[in-house]
């Protein structure tokens, strides 16, 4: 079995998203298809999916060219795809989840659930893999989660498995079982896609590496011909630029105290979190999303409700007060999601640097704004972060992901606070972006702020951090300090099912 | 007491539940299918007035029927025209239908009927009702619902046939997918677009017959905006059950109940503003206390 | 590629044509049921909307762009701020009500007597507006149901008071009794036209003022586009909610002192119901997808459909409705254009986590 993609173009109204590439898989091979965000390794796959119909150029089935018509087209010739956000409804169960579009019923329209039921059951065995069908979805682990959508695509006898970033909410524990799965489908001679951005998994487990930047493919082999140095390499297209690490200098004074703080989360065997920043200092919050990290960061800034416990900042009890206050008294952050939360996203750039600082004399008279002021700041920050947009008055819309993060940054960080809560501040942004970024959290670091550094980017914290604690399941670990072995301490940390039982006055 | 408590009252629970029942469960099809359509209470007038038209000129209560289903969805087609294929807000689409429900009822009644305010006539047939002669020795199930127009079952009877579909039945799946992630539905081969269109039509025929109900079942007669905010206590009811067709059954009862009672009061010598003031009371507090209840869960501050 | 670039020129105006078509189209097919003469009924139309004797329908078509877009801006506010406020008849009504009764205590203040009735009716307009904002944020009822649950005690409450209490029994209508000439908006010299299309005209620019030049009016636009983003900034959320509804509700209840002190000289039951000039002026605001630009032109566009309406009523038997049929399905065409206006539409309600 295989399947060739021909001289495949796809444009979105002026942006050309793949440029004339060429392709081919082979059956009983992992082929990881490698990239920076944004060059096209989603956009090429929803071709091969039927997501997208939009595009020029030939998709070869074992030498037979074939046109979809839909999803429905490409599942029913055995193309399936786990997409990086989950296709899964959370308030329905397992197995309804599974036979979405697949339902075996009766003439009336009802469906069998005790018939299909013996079916699947029987297809998970084969596959030794271990599901609850009646489960709500919503219950589930990230992990598991995902499981549920391979077995859809079993369910479906799909010969070719398409991977957005599978591992990206696994830890490395459930990596390697996942990994496990992945070598049993090459046994059974199935095509194995694996988008991925991991260099080190690409190293460990595939058997053909395609690398795409900008739309183009820059290169494709197979895995013994190539090293990681080159792949990386390929990825960004120039050398990285290295960071100046000005470490500074850390306090003892504790500017953030969080003591025996419980929240209300999904989490039920979560513990009281105790932790605290002191002044220079950068705290890392390892660990893979969605395991409590939001809802600390919400409740340290007040839009989410504590259970017990406080929240202590410039020795200050804040575990009450609104957000505008703690806000006022000198906490920035910078959100996971800018377009959301970071940004008013339909408004003019301008519109987005004025906050709470609009009432500073600076910025207003009374009830008036000082426009002019107003767009003479948003100059000042356009320059210092080198935002690329064409002026104060242009909507934000206007902007690329990378600068609209640069906004929010310049914005937050422009306040000189002393706290600073950051959540994974360069997802899903291009390569130079996240490296001037990172650049400006040490400076200002430098200055002597305390900085919360929530990211699932093991690198990150790794280049950011001077210390770290990992989260898992609403917990956190003993504080990790940085020295030589500081990566390989956090990732073993992240071991699955970790109980953190230990005393956290590291 | 036994003056409003009185055989009328509890004769009177069904009959003004049917209306908002069956508008509310088209309602919660669409709520459960994500289309957040708060137009009822145009596709109830709408119904209420095409069974009139109907029923008058074919002399025939089901032909009255026939044309007020053929009303609601002559409007769920131009929902689903502004909403599904050109992308619009459903709840600006709403507003609209219900101005022009209102708009071309009147229109309608005054140009075609040329009456203004009310058109009564004795040829206009009346949906029959349904004696159970087992009820009859039953005192006071007798009294709530024996008697009553076919409608009436008719939506008892849907409340059931709900419930189940949405759990066991495959189209019914797809409602539930399609409300909670159209993406989902999409990915798994099925048009989503069609499963909301399906769903509009459903929406159409059940609030057809609500205005049905309204016109031409215990009277015979078409009054100028005849829907007077049933259609907007049937949208607060969806919302309040999440487009569940059980609970929503039981609170479309209480409604019910404060409906009959306010008109029972009216003859006590309570002002009528004040009467018909009483279900929207209710309607307000019942929205109070579930909203705070449920505000008092959230972990996250809104506002 | 030619092809697709003339498409993409053509496009609009087949859509604005294809428009326009269905709009005549549905009007034949109306006039035609009520069996009309239709050049009587389309010269009927245009004179009565801004024609007339010394310009009399005109004034009448001013008259009603004074409320309709009045009510358009008293919706634009709300909406702006990402607030589905559509209690707006509740407000108007109220407000008309205690200027009305406002007026009748104080008819013998002359102009400041109009003064204090104005305000009064703002203030019960906002009041109205803040309690619907009450039950949003200390009481987690989603503000589209509230405000609109609201309409409904406040048309029932204020029916009551003037078929009950405070009735002019001898005039034989639910109505209060008529306000004193002292309290009666002036008119513009040599015309019938009073001058709450100025006092429209003073609200129309102070919002102008506050949208563009306050700290207020970015606040709200910025909440309008993104609460959450205004939430973690910092900003004071509720005390910005309460502000923008209480201005919304204010505007209004001057729409309401206007009708009452201009145009009735007294609240009558229903007067500021019927004529339907909240839903009105709602659909008017998102006609011109909430730029407050053009919401004069929207308010007199509809306001001549109005008036033109009633004149082929009175010229051609045309039932007046059909200027509510056209008006609703006006807006339907340009709902696509607009997009997602409502943050609301498309989640099914709260998330919690």
């Amino acid at each position: 079995m295989k399947i060739s993609l021909r001289d495949i173009t796809i444009d979105y109204d002026n942006l050309r998203a793949i440029d004339d590439l060429s392709l081919e898989f082979h059956e009983g091979e992992i082929h990881a298809l490698v990239g920076e965000n944004g060059a096209g390794k989603s956009s090429l796959m929803s071709v091969l999916y039927g997501l997208n119909l939009n595009y020029s150029g030939k998709i070869l089935f074992n030498e037979k060219e074939i046109i979809w018509s839909s999803p429905k087209d490409a599942i029913q010739h055995g193309i399936g795809m786990v997409h990086q956000h989950f296709m899964l409804i959370d308030e329905l169960s397992v197995l309804e989840n599974i036979i979405l579009g697949y339902e075996p019923d009766d003439a009336l329209g009802f469906i069998n659930f005790a018939k299909i039921q013996t079916g699947i059951k029987a297809l998970l065995k084969l596959y030794d893999i271990n599901m609850n069908l009646g489960e709500l979805v919503t219950n589930l682990s990230v992990a598991q989660k995902q499981m549920v959508e391979i077995i859809k695509l079993l369910f479906r006898n799909a010969k070719v498995l398409i991977l957005d970033e599978p591992t990206a909410v696994l830890t490395p524990n459930e990596t390697e079982m996942f990994f496990k799965t992945l070598r049993n489908f090459k046994l059974e001679k199935k095509i194995i896609i694996l988008i991925t951005h991991k260099i080190d998994e690409v190293m460990s487990i595939s058997d053909h590496v395609s690398i795409l930047r900008n739309g183009k493919l820059i290169n494709s082999s197979k895995l013994k011909q190539t090293t990681k140095k080159n792949i990386e390499e390929q990825i960004v297209g120039k050398k990285l630029p290295k960071l100046n690490l000005r470490r500074g200098i850390i306090e003892e004074k504790k500017i953030l105290e969080v003591n025996s703080l419980r929240l209300s989360t999904r989490f039920s065997h979560s513990q009281p979190i105790d932790l605290f920043i002191k002044q220079g200092e950068i705290l890392g919050i390892a660990g893979v999303s969605g395991n409590g990290q939001n809802e600390l960061i919400e409740s340290i800034l007040g839009v989410r409700k504590v259970l017990s416990g406080s929240i202590e900042y410039l020795q200050e009890d804040i575990t009450h007060k609104s957000t505008r206050y703690r806000r006022i008294k000198g906490i920035s952050f910078i959100p996971q999601d800018r377009r959301k939360d970071g940004l008013a996203i339909k408004s003019k750039v301008w519109e987005n640097v004025i906050t709470i600082n609009l009432s500073d004399q600076k910025f207003s008279i009374g009830p008036f704004v000082k426009k002019k002021s107003i767009k003479n700041y948003a100059n000042q920050l356009i320059n210092e972060y080198s935002i690329k947009v064409d002026n104060p008055n242009s909507s934000v819309l206007t902007m690329s992901g990378g600068n609209m993060q640069k906004l929010v940054v310049a914005r937050e960080l422009s306040n000189n606070f002393p706290l600073i809560i950051i959540e994974n501040p360069t997802w899903g942004i291009d390569v130079g972006s996240i490296a001037f970024i990172h650049q400006k959290i040490l400076d200002i670091k430098a200055k002597g702020a305390a900085i919360l550094l929530v990211s699932n980017e093991l690198d990150e914290i790794e280049v950011l951090a001077d210390s770290a604690v990992v989260m898992y399941e609403g917990k956190i670990s003993k504080r990790i300090t940085k020295d030589t072995k500081f990566r390989e301490n956090i990732a073993s940390k992240m071991l699955s099912g970790v109980h953190f039982t230990e005393n956290i006055n590291g | 007491m036994t003056e409003i408590f009185d055989p009328e009252f509890f004769s009177s629970i069904a009959r003004l539940t049917t209306p908002i029942l069956l508008a509310a469960l088209g309602g919660s099809i669409c709520h459960r299918a994500g289309i957040f359509n708060i137009g009822l209470e145009g596709f109830i007038l709408l119904g209420a007035f095409m069974a009139v038209l109907g029923s008058f000129f074919a002399n025939s209560a089901f032909i009255g029927a026939l044309t007020a289903v053929f009303g609601g969805l002559f409007l769920s087609i131009i929902f689903a025209e502004f909403h599904l294929r050109r992308k619009g807000d459903p709840i600006v689409i709403s507003i609209a239908i219900n101005i022009l429900a209102l708009g071309l009822s009147t229109y309608l009644l005054r140009s075609i009927f040329k009456v203004s305010g009310v058109f009564s006539h004795p040829e206009i047939e009346k949906i029959p009702h349904i004696q159970l002669p087992i009820i009859e020795n039953v005192k006071i199930l007798d009294l709530l619902i024996n008697d009553q127009s076919i409608l009436f079952y008719l939506s008892i009877v849907i409340v059931f046939i709900l419930h189940y579909f949405l759990k066991y039945h495959k189209f019914g799946l797809w409602i539930r997918v399609v409300g909670e992630n159209p993406e989902v539905l999409k990915s798994s081969g099925i048009n989503p677009v069609r499963i909301k269109f399906l769903v509009l039509l459903l929406c159409g025929l059940l609030c057809g017959l609500a205005g049905a109900q309204l016109s031409i079942s215990n009277v015979g007669l078409f009054v100028e905006n005849m829907s007077a905010g049933r259609g907007w206590i049937a949208v607060v009811a969806v919302l309040l059950c999440g487009g569940r067709p059980i609970p929503l059954f039981l609170l479309i009862i209480l409604f019910g109940l404060v409906d009959s009672l306010s008109l029972r009061i009216q003859g006590l010598g309570l002002p009528q503003q004040i009467t018909e003031l009483l279900p929207y009371i209710v309607c307000l507090a019942v929205l109070i206390i579930v909203s705070y209840k449920k505000l008092r869960t959230f972990s996250r501050i809104i506002y | 590629m030619q092809s697709k670039k003339i498409l993409k020129i053509l496009r609009p105006i087949i859509e604005i044509f294809y428009a326009f078509f269905s709009i005549f189209i549905l009007i034949f097919l109306l006039l035609y049921l009520s069996d009309a003469n239709f050049s009587l009924a389309f010269k009927g139309f245009v004179n009565s909307s801004i024609g007339g004797r010394n310009n009399a329908y005109l004034f009448s078509t001013l008259s009603k762009m004074a409320l309709i877009s009045g009510m358009a801006i008293a919706a634009l506010v709300a909406f702006r701020g990402g607030l589905f406020n559509i209690g707006g008849e509740g407000q108007l009504v109220v407000g008309g009500f205690a200027c009305a009764f406002t007026g009748l205590l104080v008819s013998d203040f002359g102009f400041i007597g109009i003064l204090i009735s104005i305000i009064s009716g703002m203030l019960a307009g906002a009041t109205w507006a803040i309690l619907s904002g009450f039950l949003t944020v200390y009481m987690g009822v989603p503000l589209l149901v509230g405000s609109l649950l609201l309409n409904y005690p406040a048309r029932f409450i204020t029916s009551y008071l003037v078929s009950h209490p405070f009735r002019d029994v001898q005039s034989g209508l639910p109505q209060t009794f008529l306000l004193s000439k002292n309290v009666w908006l002036p008119y513009f010299p040599n015309t019938r036209l009073d001058l709450g299309i100025l006092i429209i005209f003073f609200v129309y620019v102070i919002c102008l003022i506050i949208f563009y030049y306050t700290k207020h009016g970015y606040h709200s636009k910025n909440m309008g586009h993104s609460l959450s983003y205004v939430k973690l900034s910092g900003l004071p959320t509720k005390k910005i909610v309460f502000k923008t509804l209480a201005l919304s509700g204010a505007i209004a209840g001057i729409v309401g002192s206007i009708a009452v002190l201009g145009i009735h000289h007294r609240f009558t039951d229903g007067m500021l119901v019927q004529p339907l000039y909240a839903w009105t002026g709602i659909i008017a605001a998102l006609l011109v997808n909430l730029n407050l630009w053009f919401v004069p032109l929207a308010g007199f566009f509809f306001a001549a459909i109005y008036t033109g309406a009633a004149g082929m009523e009175r010229i051609a038997q045309v039932p007046k409705e059909i200027a509510t049929v056209i008006q609703a399905v006006i807006i339907l065409f340009v709902v696509g254009k607009l997009g997602s206006l409502t943050n609301l539409s498309s989640s099914k309600g709260d998330k919690d986590d």
